[in-house]
């Protein structure tokens, strides 16, 4: 096994680059070599707190001692620098949603693999302890078989380039639509057949779907719908959630992941606000990564759990766009 | 103000309470074929148990009859009260058809009778209240909702519930309470796409998922579900361009008793925490609708609005059957 790993990172364009980071920070096993950014601004604050070397140009970075890279990029970015990484002989972490077409998630996909580098997908909602938990419980048969699941993934309206179709990809609907739809797939043990959604620009003024509904048939039957919609207003008091609802021939499950919270009135905020305090979900990925990679041993969530669930967010603008439902073809056939 | 009520199950043992209760009506007979039922409602309500309602009209002489009969049978009988120019109170959903639908809103205006259809969520206060926050405009333009409604199987008299011919399921009977609801927020639905669980046996259950697209843009999910294990539980959430209301059966229990004392069974008594009021919301709806029969007013949810949830329940079934989004109106989604 290997005792420490060289970890990279590349571009803070997602904000959930600054918690990858602490947690790899706070790992003994991890040697932070640096990061890169063409933004220097945008890193500044963690290259003088915490030392880190600097690369304008990710070839650099992929250039230098490195074993594993994240990739924390707009998604428009994942395959040419998931692509070079692989190419460099890095293993990569990818930011989700993986890639914003069938053909650039399958070019990371292969690339990954002619090089011998894995590619594990940043879906880190399968680390939340709820989940873990939900996931035992289903496994044991506890609510039977499952025929239904509803899940919402509401946030709040990211801005900048997550608003920028030419950087994003999409809006809400590809956002949001990933991660409990990874859950979905990770939980049936299916894969998703058939698409119905709706997509629609209902709470914002910027020009791209904030509102959304997605319907999904599994190939073994289950029905399943899913709220991506960025619908929290900022009087909310949090940035969102992440529930699933699974509904068993012999009972059910209901997960509010972000329910550990605690509920504070202040009179500055004039609002209320819940502060979490479940365990970090975001550690426990990075820990996965990480460890796996030391070891050997194949990364838990990979390239093709990416794709499995962008696609059905992909289907999801086709379909919204027909009005009609879009059939999707097994993954098996479509593997190149 | 003379009230018979035909059809004794859950509903019309309701229905008996809360007119006997009330200062505008006068609780003039129950009816049911099985006379134990009916004796059960005649003593809830103060009133005479009749086990035929033909029996009943010409006894009692109502102005107004409550239909609380399984819904295969309400065209029929309201068709027939409204030649015998009765008003009428028919429970939910109006009928198992948009055929019969008519033909009940037809036969009761050429007879100068009024029809109501007790679509009760509308006399829910947390409903009522959130329909009136969303009105004046608390929550900005429309977005996106979840209408959520789970209860244990029903087990009506005979269990007509379990027959789909005579109850029209899940949807058609429960859902039908939100997809009324969150057309009263919305308006006039645009296209409507759903699928369904559901297995029979010994342990049966139907569960629904519904996405209703409005013409105004809005975006509705409504689940429903008969067989939950839990709770009967509802909720709703309304998101706008300019906030969001929620509201939960489970989030407003404002009393919660428990007991050391042990049950008959040995067992810890169940404890069902509890939103009491003064009046249930069936006392407002029946009070209302009575209401308008005396002077003559637009009730809150009219026949025609019954017809329209009916429209989209139907729609819904469809599209669980072909997969395929069906336009509402007529017009292709």
């Amino acid at each position: 096994m290997k005792a420490k790993l060289k970890v990279g990172m590349i571009s803070f364009a997602h904000m959930h680059a600054a918690s990858y980071l602490q947690a790899l920070l706070a790992r003994k096993d991890v040697d932070l070599v640096g990061i890169a950014d063409e933004n220097r601004e945008r890193v500044r604050p963690f290259l003088e707190r915490y030392g880190l070397a600097y690369y304008e140009d990710a070839g650099k970075l992929l250039a230098a001692d490195v074993d594993a890279v994240v990739i924390c990029s707009e998604n428009v970015r994942h395959a040419p620098l998931t692509v070079q990484a692989a190419q460099a002989g890095k293993h990569v972490l990818c930011e989700k949603p993986l890639g914003i077409s069938e053909a650039q998630m399958r070019e990371m996909i292969e690339a990954c693999r002619a090089n011998g580098v894995q590619l594990m997908t940043a879906f880190p909602c399968r680390y939340l302890a709820s989940v873990i938990e939900a996931k035992a419980a289903v496994d044991r048969g506890d609510i039977g078989r499952i025929v239904a699941v509803k899940g919402t993934n509401r946030g709040t309206m990211p801005g900048g380039w997550f608003a920028d179709r030419s950087l994003s990809g999409g809006g809400a609907v590809l956002d949001h639509t990933v991660h409990v739809m990874d859950l979905m797939n990770w939980f049936l043990n299916s894969e998703p057949e058939e698409v119905f959604a709706y997509a629609a620009t209902l709470f914002h003024r910027e020009p791209i779907d904030d509102a959304g509904m997605v319907h999904v048939k599994f190939r073994n039957g289950v029905i399943a719908v899913l709220d991506p919609s960025w619908s929290r207003p900022a009087a909310f008091p949090t940035w969102g959630d992440v529930t699933m609802e699974l509904i068993g021939t012999k009972g059910t499950l209901f997960v509010d992941a972000f329910a550990q919270k605690n509920e504070i009135y202040n009179n500055e905020r004039m609002k209320p606000s819940w502060s979490y305090w479940g365990d970090s979900m975001d550690d426990r990925l990075i820990e996965a990564f990480v460890l796996a990679l030391r070891e050997g041993r194949s990364v838990p969530i990979t390239g093709e759990d990416g794709f499995r669930s962008a696609r059905v967010a992909l289907a999801a603008y086709a379909s919204a766009q027909q009005g009609k439902p879009v059939r999707l073809a097994p993954w098996d056939r479509t593997d190149g | 103000m003379r009230v018979s009520i035909i059809g004794c199950g859950t509903m019309g043992i309701t229905y008996a309470k809360n007119l006997a209760s009330m200062e505008e009506a006068d609780l003039a007979g129950v009816c049911d074929i099985d006379a134990a039922r009916a004796e059960e409602a005649a003593k809830a309500g103060g009133t005479r148990a009749y086990s035929d309602y033909k029996a009943m009209l010409e006894m009692e002489n109502p102005d107004v009859v409550c239909v609380c009969l399984p819904t295969y049978l309400h065209k029929r009988t309201v068709i027939e009260l409204a030649q015998l120019g009765k008003h009428i109170i028919c429970e939910k959903p109006i009928g198992l058809t948009l055929e019969e639908a008519d033909a009940m809103i037809e036969a009761c205006r050429e007879n100068g009778v009024r029809l109501f259809v007790g679509h009760v969520v509308r006399f829910f206060p947390n409903y009522a209240d959130a329909a009136g926050q969303i009105a004046r405009g608390e929550t900005g333009g429309p977005g996106v909702a979840h209408l959520k409604r789970y209860g244990s199987y029903p087990q009506g008299n005979g269990q007509w519930y379990h027959d789909r011919n005579k109850s029209g399921g899940v949807i058609m009977d429960l859902m039908i309470h939100d997809i009324d609801f969150v057309r009263s927020v919305y308006g006039e639905a645009d296209a409507v796409y759903a699928a369904k669980a559901q297995a029979g046996g010994e342990d049966p259950f139907e569960f629904a998922m519904v996405t209703i697209r409005f013409r105004n843009g809005a975006i509705a999910n409504l689940t429903a579900y008969w067989g939950y294990p839990g709770p009967f539980t509802t909720e709703a959430e309304f998101a706008g361009s300019q906030g969001v209301l929620r509201l939960g059966s489970e989030s407003s229990r404002s009393l919660i008793v428990t007991s050391k004392e042990k049950g008959p069974e040995g067992k810890a008594a169940v404890q069902v925490p509890q939103s009491p009021m003064r009046h249930d919301p069936y006392y407002r709806e029946l009070k209302h609708f009575l209401d308008c029969i005396r002077d003559g007013s637009e009730p809150l949810v009219t026949a025609e609005d019954a017809r329209a949830a009916l429209e989209i329940a139907l729609a819904a079934e469809r599209s669980c059957q072909t997969g395929q989004p069906v336009a509402i109106g007529g017009k292709r989604a």
